[in-house]
């Protein structure tokens, strides 16, 4: 029933490929590394927390925040930090992509790390960035639930 | 009559909560598993609570079975990658323990290991969905089951933490995953909290999983100013400290606090029953349960 939020149904990669995909890594991180302080999980999924790396969280959590963010809205491991899904949901509100916020990320693939997110869109593996939201304004009144279920 | 049937029904719910030794002494779990009993509907075992290497909460699991209390096994991320926590489960199961509740864990800086790796491999709405399937029948890799376990999959929800509407969005991602129960944080500020269930009430979500409301009785306003200071995501009222600063007998008014909250939540709509932790004083759990006349 939640099976597709789990399984991995990915074609192998072959040494060619991944031979590519580093070549493509520089390209992309010359772009993602000092725009998004990227952290090449190449499992992207920029666009749907707002265009913040969610993954520049101590726990690399893809499904938004722990219970531990504190009342400033800081991280709870670094307190000089800011709590990345607090950013996130900040710059999703500003963007008008609180929508996107309700996807549930699936597992991370750790086949992928360190490989160039945007190969493996082309390659089908991960899901293409959604880069044009509509409505979202309905959407912050969180009432979708019903909608989605 | 199992927890899994109590949720499915109407009746109040009382969960409570047990930390199991940093020892191997079982004898500590059948002692404390004794306050519980005939009085909880079930009982969470914590798993290496703040980061440090506790009784393994499976294997505390199998002596509240044998003791004839249900316990809800707590599962962290931080500890297990997807391959131990599937065999986790699967043990688990063997075992004959029906609840699991699947939390992310606590920062492994947070313990007194804290040059350990965190593994955080799943986090956990990926672990609700993990159980799910293993409840269909299905490993992760897609492997059918000859037997499915069967579990009751529980969350947790912190209503008190920023950003508030962010805690709400996670919570749906969270039912849709598969929970069936939510276990909030505990309760040290009763305007907010209402505030929260409110907004649930108001989106409907009540009626897709049973929340139970979390309440802490403490022992001194000491404990409180610890948990403001060291334990970040919990929000205390003043209100509280100031009175068990004040009081002559802290340990009475922290029961009197913990049964006030209880009494209020439990006409709140939208809340299917309570879970108390005594952290450090389970011995309590019978007369608070009594004091607020949850059970007779």
């Amino acid at each position: 029933m939640h099976s597709d939020l789990v399984t991995y149904d990915t074609p192998p990669i072959s040494e060619r490929e991944r031979r590519f995909s580093r070549f493509l890594l520089f390209f992309e991180d010359l772009i993602k590394v000092p725009i998004f302080r990227c952290q090449h999980c190449g499992e992207c999924i920029l666009s749907s927390t707002g265009f913040v790396c969610s993954q520049r969280c101590p726990k690399r959590l893809r499904n938004g925040p722990c219970g531990g963010t504190r009342a400033d809205g800081h991280c709870e491991v670094f307190p000089e930090r800011w709590c990345i899904w607090y950013k996130i949901y900040m710059r999703s509100k500003f963007l008008g992509r609180i929508k996107l916020l309700y996807k549930i990320n699936r597992i991370h693939n750790w086949n992928l790390e360190r490989t160039s997110a945007w190969l493996n869109v082309f390659k089908k593996r991960i899901d293409a960035p959604v880069l044009f939201v509509r409505n979202d304004k309905e959407y912050e009144k969180l009432d979708d639930f019903q909608r989605q279920n | 009559m199992t927890f899994k049937d109590k949720i499915n029904s109407d009746q109040f719910i009382v969960c409570g909560e047990i930390g199991p030794p940093q020892s191997c002494d079982g004898d500590v779990i059948r002692k404390k598993s004794q306050y519980f009993k005939d009085i909880a509907d079930a009982v969470n075992i914590t798993d290496n609570q703040t980061a440090m290497p506790r009784l393994s909460s499976i294997a505390s699991a199998k002596i509240l079975l044998e003791e004839g209390v249900e316990p809800i096994i707590q599962m962290t991320c931080r500890d297990r990658n997807r391959l131990a926590i599937q065999s986790d489960l699967l043990g688990a199961a063997a075992l004959g323990v029906r609840n699991v509740l699947c939390l992310t864990g606590d920062y492994q800086t947070f313990g007194d290991n804290p040059e350990a790796k965190g593994v955080f491999d799943l986090d956990s709405t990926q672990l609700i969905a993990t159980v799910a399937k293993l409840n269909s029948g299905y490993l992760l890799s897609g492997r059918e089951m000859k037997k499915a376990p069967e579990f009751l999959i529980g969350a947790a929800a912190n209503p008190f933490a920023v950003p508030f509407e962010m805690r709400l969005i996670r919570l749906c991602k969270k039912i849709r995953a598969g929970a069936h129960f939510i276990q909030t944080q505990p309760i040290f500020d009763l305007e907010l909290f209402i505030k929260w269930i409110e907004r649930i009430v108001e989106m409907g979500l009540h009626e897709k999983i049973a929340i139970l409301a979390g309440v802490m009785p403490v022992k001194s306003a000491n404990t409180l100013l610890r948990m403001r200071a060291d334990v970040p995501g919990v929000k205390i009222n003043d209100e509280y400290i100031q009175r068990m600063e004040k009081a002559t007998d802290p340990q009475s008014e922290g029961v009197k606090i913990a049964v006030e909250i209880i009494r209020t939540v439990k006409n709140l709509k939208g809340i299917r029953g309570v879970h108390i932790m005594p952290f450090l004083w389970e011995s309590i759990m019978p007369t608070i349960v009594k004091e607020a006349g949850l059970r007779n």
